[in-house]
């Protein structure tokens, strides 16, 4: 018998080594900018005063951290594409891949609702703080995805309650830690689950599509 | 001239049931389900939350006079909505029998009920025993959150990113009223939002699901 993974949803991650240099830098220039220039003027969904949400250009900025980073998240997000799509080097090579770029600063009692990102293929996650770890809250701040099996819970019994990794039924939780890096598809319905730390939690999201 | 008919086709049946009788016995029910809020009444299947507690699905099992009358109006109601839905006769529908496993959630200030979905359940009723009242800056404090989660959302474009109600792919919300009961498919994927108030949110929640009587092939809960 052959077993496959059928409808598999493709999900990358990676960690940038020696990342606390980059993220003293980025944490510091998020905070610094955390103003109503820098907030996102069009949210699409009601924001939070627990969550900061800056404008989509974040990729544009010319800092040197910024950059650092963008070459990290995007590389890794090409790499995705590569590892996943049916395209030669040479295809590859040709693409030229556009970006909307921003970050979250998230503070006690903080959360984003679930949503997925439309008008984009693949979209990327990267910590750059965790934030507070509460050991009675493992679930304060997790990236949660949801399983796009929608219905696949429905009918219950043993023979399908406790499925192998690949195959289980149910929402999937990123602990996100400083420098870890997640790339999914666009698609994908995730949220982010009330964040109980005294400090921030602080990320940043990117939406890539292709030409 | 051009004539558009358009309908709302695959609909999903959202009904919001008035109790009043048990209204007036939510007092004593949010004393007696506040009491009974211990460890060991927890569902052990509910990762540990100091500021949520959802406990074991038993309370259907209780011979309590007080939990009988409520589950009695419970029932009552969720029967009637599933029947608004329904193209049986009244006469079919009470020949079913029907199977419900039931427990409560105490949300409290600052928590909030993670998604879910009711496997193995065609209905899931959910009863606000009490409600905080609404936060004056936070319209979306201890709200029910039923997910929209459909394909179509990926692409959006200018013409369909603000379609009005019920072609509107938003996430839909109820405020819980204490003495009303929601009845939804228990496939919905659905939440408790954070509750920003400071009392708590207090809910019964029952799994049901209908059966002939010879009908095979429901597992046991």
């Amino acid at each position: 018998m052959r077993l496959t993974a059928g409808f598999a949803v493709a999900f990358a991650e990676t960690r940038l080594a020696q990342c606390a240099r980059l993220n003293e830098e980025l944490e510091a220039l998020f905070l610094a900018r955390e103003s109503e220039e820098h907030r996102n003027p069009t949210p699409t969904h009601v924001p939070q005063a627990e969550m900061f949400e800056s404008r989509f250009n974040l990729f544009l900025w010319p800092e040197a951290c910024i950059q650092e980073l963008r070459a990290f998240m995007l590389g890794a997000v090409a790499q995705t594409v590569g590892e996943v799509a049916e395209l030669s080097p040479a295809q590859l090579s040709r693409l030229q891949v556009h970006n909307h770029t921003w970050f979250h600063v998230t503070r006690y009692a903080g959360s984003f609702v679930a949503h997925n990102h439309p008008l984009a293929s693949w979209s990327a996650v990267y910590c750059v703080r965790a934030g507070e770890r509460l050991p009675d809250r493992p679930d304060s701040g997790v990236l949660r995805f949801l399983d796009p099996r929608v219905g696949a819970d429905a009918y219950l019994d043993v023979a399908n309650r406790r499925l192998k990794p690949a195959f289980a039924l149910g929402t999937r939780e990123l602990r996100l830690e400083e420098g870890q890096l997640v790339v999914f598809p666009s698609y994908a319905f995730h949220e982010v689950s009330p964040f109980y730390g005294r400090d921030t939690r602080i990320t940043v999201a990117t939406n890539c599509w292709f030409t | 001239m051009i004539t558009v008919n358009l309908v709302p086709i695959f609909a999903t049946p959202f009904a919001v049931v008035d109790l009043p009788q048990l209204a007036a016995l939510n007092a004593p029910l949010a004393a007696r389900l506040t009491a009974q809020a211990t460890p060991e009444q927890a569902d052990p299947a509910f990762r540990p939350d100091p500021l949520c507690f959802r406990s074991r699905e038993t309370l259907l099992e209780s011979r309590e006079p007080l939990l009988a009358e409520v589950f009695q109006g419970l029932i009552a109601g969720l029967c009637e909505a599933v029947m608004e839905t329904n193209v049986m006769k009244r006469e079919e529908f009470v020949e079913l029998s029907m199977q419900a496993r039931s427990r409560f959630t105490i949300v409290r200030p600052d928590g909030a009920l993670p998604a879910a979905t009711a496997p193995l359940a065609s209905w899931y009723g959910l009863y606000c025993v009490a409600t905080p009242p609404p936060s004056p800056t936070r319209a979306d404090s201890a709200l029910l959150r039923l997910y929209a989660v459909r394909g179509a959302q990926t692409f959006i474009d200018a013409a369909s990113f603000r379609m009005r109600e019920p072609y509107s792919g938003s996430h839909y919300t109820w405020r819980p009223v204490a003495g009303q009961m929601a009845v939804f498919p228990g496939s919905m994927l659905h939440e408790v939002a954070m509750n920003r108030s400071d009392t708590d949110l207090i809910l019964i929640a029952m799994r049901a699901r209908f059966a002939h009587g010879e009908q095979l092939g429901l597992p046991g809960w």
